[in-house]
């Protein structure tokens, strides 16, 4: 009986003390949704309360999901800062006001295309690092088949790729959809839907997440996974048979962005994290997460093995038009109507 | 308990709630108290904020007189009582906070705007309950019981708040289109091509996705109920002693997260996968991608569902009296056809639970078709995508969601015509002497040769779980072994104390946490609710069981965009909560608990209440003294199943979790989206290994008889197992 | 005069539709074994019921030694009852079983122990405490059930159908255990039984109901042999019931026409007409010649007595007639002496 009331009042505890947990509140905290791989985002944050002192609770959720949680949580915010995660929702949800405009004094540090697109965005978000697109290969399933190795998109539509090309679907994935985009300022509309319906007869399946067809790639699931570099170089680090891709037509990007969410309950600690995302120090450790993209502060190391911009054919890609809420559902919605529905 | 005795109560609750803990914030702590956030509302007003709450104190004091005064005026206290409710949740609604969002209450309170509701909010609100049920038992309702009365309403209030409301909070949504109603954009999301496209037929394009959807829940539900027929019969009527490896067999998927199968097949059949290279190597056989889509996402359910089916069947097939079977061969039938015409027909409401059941766990599994889907498509997924895809849509996803509710009552309706016919078959106690007969020889072979193949199989894919947690990358082969991805996520480290470094170490103690506060609560509300229903008779009992089942037929993914749909803003705002996602275990796992109560309730004689209540027994002390000990068994059963379904549960709470509070799950699918398929395994290995701790415990602790065979047999029969997904 | 045990006045209970009691009305007198006695579904269970307060009614006023209860819950009663299924807790031992009503009233646990304790020994229950229920006989159980009704020395129990899942010996010596008790006691004591037997062997008062009404009240020997109605007559033990016609009657007899005889019978009073009459079978002496003219279609033997079925003009007649009287052969033509008639109303 005793033994029985003795949980009883150890569960009633625990359920207070997981209900009252402003009881042992730091003086400072600050709630982060990252939207970069689990691995980038710890050590960010661990680095950032050893910088700082500051108590991070971070979530890390797709830039989809977080834009979601963002967008239901609009009247009453939860989180201070968005980090990381595809430019696109950080666009939109500047567009839809749902973040705020801050310029950070480390602006001047940045490379170019960060602070371009920072300008575009009202200042409401900001360039944290960049990734082209692009696709990887595995190299014997190709030798196995003995397809010469593709250079181009162009290559992609082969029918020796029949049914080897893995994308995901840009009704779910950020990367996806900047892959539509790219291919329509790369090539103009019509042109480009013939393209990608042409594609679409050698694509064996739309996943979901966008970095899924480089793990395809990486063991043989897909000859040809369409993805960011990034993507691609962590797989060949990691010990894959791929080869990877900068397509010789030029390619767009994506710039991983960071934004402060309008509403912040911390906003003091929200905009010193976001000064000190831009600093040289934190951007390095991307790499150190064997993260391969490209960091926006022009004095942070770059990885060797990231995917150099000098060497890419990068096209002017244009992220306020193309990010736009409008654009992007006529975009997605001519993608479904006539790729997606049509026969293989 | 008396009227009087607990509109005390009540009155003292509410001042409690009046007085001591914050008005605002559920999460504001008491750092400031008794001033600043977390002020109580009796400060609040004594220094002239929110005003226009005085209200709530003064109807408050119009109940005390008579209460002082020893009498309970039931017309008073259920003003009183409903007056409070009535008025703390219009003045929420009407000023939020953004400010003032009814338009009419702007000319009297200007530019207000106040947060959401807090802990004082709550203990007054529970007080106002327990006022309007002294009032109404005053009155002679419920028999003038005060505790019953406060348990019916108490719960009503529960049930509307946190599974009718969100329903209708979605189902509003989906006749919404640029914030206003339009009832054509709800009828043309509700017939869109996506969802009934007949395209399949005719070419070679893929079919919409109810039709997906219906397709994969009818061959799941045949299959899982045939596979578990095999087992049933081999387990009851073959010699076999096969107990405990069907047990096993039967426990194992209860405990694994739902889309851990997926991981498995991924690593056998993928185009890479083991078996694939295995085939290829030796025979030359094309390596495919078969196992992306419907045959893939079949495979994994029948791996997860047939379980279920198994002890349903079993259950039945026991349940048959072998001295029918001996009454037709002693006239003369042979083996086969006893078992054509006495067994099989017996059998038949049993396998159509079975299949009903295989159905309804399909339509809403949402991680299988999320990680083997490939280009299929289902309501759930699509759902989820609707949601938090590149293109939100909140709409178009309870348009969908809309139908999917539509296929779950369906097959529930259907369920419910089929088993309303039925007799149940109940336990006279008298023994039946009948030896069950055995299987005709014929038959015995055929079950053998379904079901051991695939009892090996399940084991073949269980044990790639745990062998992928140990080798480097299982995926690609790699089969070095390894701690890394048990050092990723479970690191400790001593530096000052105990450090947890791992990165799935936050989510565990979450879901542990969560799971252990939501557990008892889900047991104690369940057999309170199941004692309502079963023992008390009350005006709208028919209409407070729906809503206690209802929760039950709506799928996960609906839950969760409901929940953050309707808890998001004041008065009522809990999303980032652990308290949401209590919630959101609590009453998805209700259903179960009130059904296992009301099965155990069944063999408990009405006439053991009566006789406590000649003797003097109240409602009180006849529910603790007699009830609940004699449904123990239940009240445990319930326990384990709401602890387990709240370690696995998915595509709820996958949209609740939050910053502090993420769940292991919803972690394990973030590792699984981003390929981490290794961590992904390692982490839900740790997983079924605690919750096989728990369930064996239980096991251990009621003993072997009753959560064996029976009770589990007997719970699930009732109370159809999980929507997990 | 003290207040009754029970007083219904006008009470109904209705489920739905049904009316399971119908405006009944009676005052049961302390400190009498009172039967409430009828077929099934005739409402004597709903009654039984009303009054530990298991049911509320919907309708109508209940007093319970002056006390009106119709509002109170059965806990709120001073009453105890025996069920059918003895409803012992099978949780708990016998003690606690019979304990149980005093620990809930508020008893400290070591005087409710001691109290059930004294309870058990004087019902011969010793060395009984510490089994659990499904360890005991068939009528042990019985006696634990009323050593936990007795223990909370009631203002009235009830039993409802306390016998009926004894083997038939048992039952007599149950049921004279139960008489003996409540009269040492003096207990007003309601019981409902459909077995008329059981009835007039252990009641002061009878209550034969009939679709939700009383049909007739009254002491076992008033009820036997002055039942008001063809189905009271029936239920109480079984009566011939035929049409004849009063000539005269006064002083306790009376001359009939019956099947178109003249006879003579012990009667009480009543109107000079047509009527209907019962006739028990004991009642019925078979001669030779004289009374009911009539031809024996059926005898049996039964050792210490012998039936009979007698064809006559008033229709069948049933007669049992003791072994040592002359014996008749199907088909003899006889005379039926009526000795005692009951006169019905209706």
């Amino acid at each position: 009986m005793t033994s029985k009331r003795g949980f009883a009042v150890a569960l009633f505890a625990g359920a207070l003390a997981a209900l009252v947990p402003g009881a042992a509140r730091a003086q400072g905290q600050l709630t982060v949704y990252c939207s970069v791989q689990e691995e980038w985002c710890r050590p960010m944050m661990a680095a950032f309360e050893r910088a700082t002192g500051i108590r991070v609770a971070m979530t890390r959720k797709s830039s989809g999901e977080t834009m979601t949680q963002i967008r239901a949580e609009a009247t009453n915010p939860r989180g201070d800062v968005w980090w990381g995660g595809t430019g696109d929702p950080h666009m939109q949800a500047a567009e839809e006001n749902l973040t705020l405009e801050y310029r950070s004094p480390r602006l001047a540090e940045l490379h170019d295309w960060a602070v371009r697109q920072a300008q575009q965005a009202n200042y409401r978000t900001v360039g944290i690092y960049a990734g082209a697109l692009g696709y990887s290969y595995n190299v014997p399933e190709l030798q196995r088949r003995r397809i010469e190795a593709p250079r181009c998109w162009a290559d992609l539509i082969k029918p020796a790729f029949r049914g080897e090309v893995q994308v995901a679907d840009p009704n779910t994935s950020g990367t996806a959809y900047t892959l539509l985009a790219t291919i329509v300022q790369l090539m103009g509309e019509e042109p480009a839907f013939d393209y990608l319906k042409a594609l679409h007869r050698n694509v064996n399946q739309y996943t979901r997440s966008g970095a899924a067809p480089a793990r395809a790639a990486a063991t043989g699931e897909s000859v040809v996974g369409i993805t960011f570099l990034h993507d691609a170089v962590t797989q060949k680090v990691n010990g894959a048979p791929v080869e990877i891709v900068a397509p010789c037509e030029g390619t767009g990007y994506e710039i991983g962005s960071m934004s402060i969410i309008r509403g912040a309950r911390n906003l003091d600690n929200a905009k010193r994290f976001f000064d000190w995302a831009l600093s040289a120090e934190a951007q390095a450790i991307g790499a150190e997460a064997k993260s391969y993209q490209l960091p926006s502060n022009r004095n942070a190391p770059i990885p060797p093995e990231a995917p150099r911009f000098e060497n890419i054919k990068l096209i002017d890609y244009d992220f306020a038009r193309w990010g736009s809420a409008a654009e992007r559902t006529r975009l997605l919605t001519r993608w479904d109507r006539e790729v997606r529905a049509a026969a293989r | 308990m008396g009227a009087l005795s607990l509109a005390r109560i009540a009155l003292a609750c509410a001042a409690f709630g009046l007085l001591i803990p914050p008005w605002y914030g559920l999460e504001s702590g008491f750092a400031s108290w008794p001033g600043g956030e977390a002020a109580p509302l009796a400060v609040l007003l004594a220094g002239g904020a929110a005003w226009w709450l005085w209200p709530v104190p003064l109807i408050l004091l119009a109940s005390a007189p008579s209460l002082l005064a020893h009498r309970a005026e039931g017309r008073l206290l259920i003003a009183c009582g409903a007056g409070v409710i009535a008025w703390v949740f219009l003045q929420g609604w009407a000023i939020g906070l953004p400010g003032t969002v009814w338009s009419i209450a702007a000319p009297f309170v200007g530019d207000a705007s106040q947060p959401a509701l807090g802990w004082g909010a709550t203990f007054l609100l529970t007080g106002a309950v327990g006022l309007l049920s002294a009032g109404l038992a005053a009155q002679g309702r419920f028999n003038g019981d005060a505790f019953v009365s406060f348990l019916v309403v108490g719960s009503a209030a529960l049930l509307i708040a946190f599974v009718f409301a969100p329903l209708l909070t979605i189902l509003s949504a989906a006749a919404v289109e640029d914030g206003r109603i339009a009832p054509e954009a709800m009828l043309a999301r509700l017939t869109a091509h996506e969802a009934w496209s007949l395209a399949c037929v005719t070419s070679s394009l893929g079919c919409g996705v109810v039709w997906n959807t219906l397709a994969l829940a009818t061959l799941t539900g045949v299959l899982s109920t045939l596979l578990g027929l095999a087992f049933a019969l081999l387990s009851a009527r073959a010699n076999l002693h096969l107990g405990g490896a069907f047990r096993a067999l039967a426990i194992l998927p209860l405990i694994t997260p739902p889309f851990v199968v997926s991981l498995s097949l991924i690593v056998l059949f993928g185009r890479t996968g083991m078996v694939t290279e295995a085939l290829s190597a030796l025979f030359g056989i094309p390596r495919s991608r078969w196992i992306y889509g419907l045959p893939g996402v079949l495979l994994a359910q029948l791996l997860a569902f047939t379980p279920i089916a198994y002890l349903l069947l079993e259950g039945a097939v026991r349940q048959i009296a072998p001295s029918l079977e001996e009454a037709a061969s002693t006239m003369g039938a042979r083996r086969f056809t006893v078992f054509r015409t006495v067994t099989w027909p017996l059998l038949r409401p049993g396998l159509a639970a079975a299949f009903l059941l295989g159905f309804v766990e399909s339509l809403s599994d949402f991680g299988n078709p999320l990680v083997l889907g490939g280009d299929f498509d289902v309501l759930a997924t699509r759902i989820f995508f609707a949601i938090a895809g590149a293109r939100h849509d909140p709409g178009r996803a309870a348009a969908l969601a809309l139908l999917l509710l539509g296929l779950t009552f369906g097959a529930f309706a259907l369920q419910t015509a089929w088993l309303g016919k039925r007799r149940y078959v109940t336990v006279t106690g008298k023994g039946d002497a009948g030896v069950p007969s055995p299987l005709p020889r014929g038959l015995a072979i055929a079950c053998g040769a379904v079901a051991f193949p695939w009892m090996a199989f399940t084991a073949i894919v269980y044990a790639i779980i745990m062998l992928g947690a140990f080798v480097h990358d299982i995926g690609r082969s790699d089969m070095t072994f390894t701690w890394r991805h048990y050092i990723t996520a479970f690191e400790v480290e001593w530096f000052q104390g105990l450090v947890f470094r791992g990165a799935a170490w936050d989510s565990l103690f979450t879901t542990i946490e969560v799971a252990a506060i939501s557990a008892p609560l889900t047991a104690g509300l369940g057999i309170l609710l199941a004692w309502l229903l079963a023992r008390q008779a009350f005006p709208g009992r028919r209409t407070l069981e729906f809503l206690a089942m209802l929760s039950f037929a709506i799928p996960g993914t609906v839950v969760g965009v409901s929940y953050i749909m309707a808890f998001n803003v004041p008065p009522l705002e809990l999303t980032g909560t652990s308290l949401i996602l209590i919630i959101c275990f609590v009453f998805r796992n209700l259903p179960v608990g009130v059904r296992g109560g009301i099965a155990a309730l069944a063999q408990i004689d009405r006439s053991l209440d009566e006789a406590s209540a000649t003797m003097g027994g109240g409602a009180v002390a006849t529910l603790r003294r007699v009830i609940l000990p004699l449904m123990r068994p239940a009240i445990i059963a319930a326990l384990a199943y709401s602890f387990v379904h709240a370690m696995t549960a998915v595509s709820a709470v996958i949209f609740l979790v939050s910053a502090r509070h993420n769940l292991a799950t919803v972690y394990i699918v973030g590792r699984v989206e981003a390929g981490e398929i290794a961590l992904a395994i390692a982490y839900s290995s740790v997983l079924i290994l605690i919750m096989l701790a728990v369930v064996l415990g239980i096991d251990k602790l009621v003993g072997r008889a009753q959560i064996g065979r029976r009770a589990p047999a007997g719970a699930m029969q009732t109370a159809p197992v999980p929507v997990t997904a | 005069m003290p207040d009754p045990a029970i007083r219904f006045e006008r009470v109904t209970k209705a489920f739905g539709p049904v009316r399971a009691v119908d405006a009944v009305s009676f005052d049961l007198p302390q400190g009498a074994l009172v039967t409430l006695l009828g077929p099934s579904g005739c409402g004597k269970t709903t009654t039984l019921r009303l009054i530990a307060g298991l049911e509320l009614p919907s309708e109508g006023r209940i007093e319970i030694e002056g006390r009106d209860v119709s509002r109170l819950a059965a806990a709120e009663r001073r009453i105890a009852m025996v069920f059918q299924s003895y409803a012992l807790f099978p949780h708990m031992t016998v003690l606690e079983n019979v304990a149980y009503g005093l620990s809930v009233n508020g008893a400290r646990r070591a005087a409710a122990e001691a109290e059930a304790r004294a309870m058990l020994a004087s019902l011969g229950l010793e060395g009984f405490e510490a089994r659990l229920p499904a360890e005991l006989s068939g009528g042990q159980q019985q006696r634990v059930a009323v050593a936990r009704a007795l223990v909370l020395r009631p203002q009235v129990l009830l039993f409802d159908e306390p016998l009926s899942n004894l083997d038939a010996r048992l039952r007599r010596r149950v049921r004279e255990d139960i008489r003996d008790l409540q009269r040492k006691l003096g207990l007003s004591v309601v019981y409902v039984t459909h077995d008329q037997q059981e009835a007039l062997a252990v009641s002061d008062l009878v209550v034969v109901m009939r679709d939700g009404r009383i049909a007739q009240m009254g002491t076992p020997t008033e009820l036997y042999e002055d039942p008001a109605d063809a189905f009271v007559a029936d239920f109480m033990g079984e009566a011939n019931v035929i049409a004849g016609e009063v000539l005269a009657a006064d002083g306790g007899r009376a001359r009939l026409r019956v099947g178109g005889a003249e006879v003579e019978a012990a009667m009480r009073a009543h109107p000079v007409g047509p009527a209907t009459l019962a006739v028990r079978p004991e009642a019925v002496t078979l001669v030779d010649a004289g009374g009911v003219p009539g031809r024996v279609a059926r005898a049996a033997f039964l050792g210490q007595t012998r039936e009979y079925e007698v064809e006559t003009d008033a229709g069948m007649l049933f007669v049992i007639a003791p072994a040592s009287a002359p014996a008749f052969a199907e088909g003899a033509a006889v005379g039926c002496r009526l000795e005692r008639v009951i006169p019905l109303r209706g």
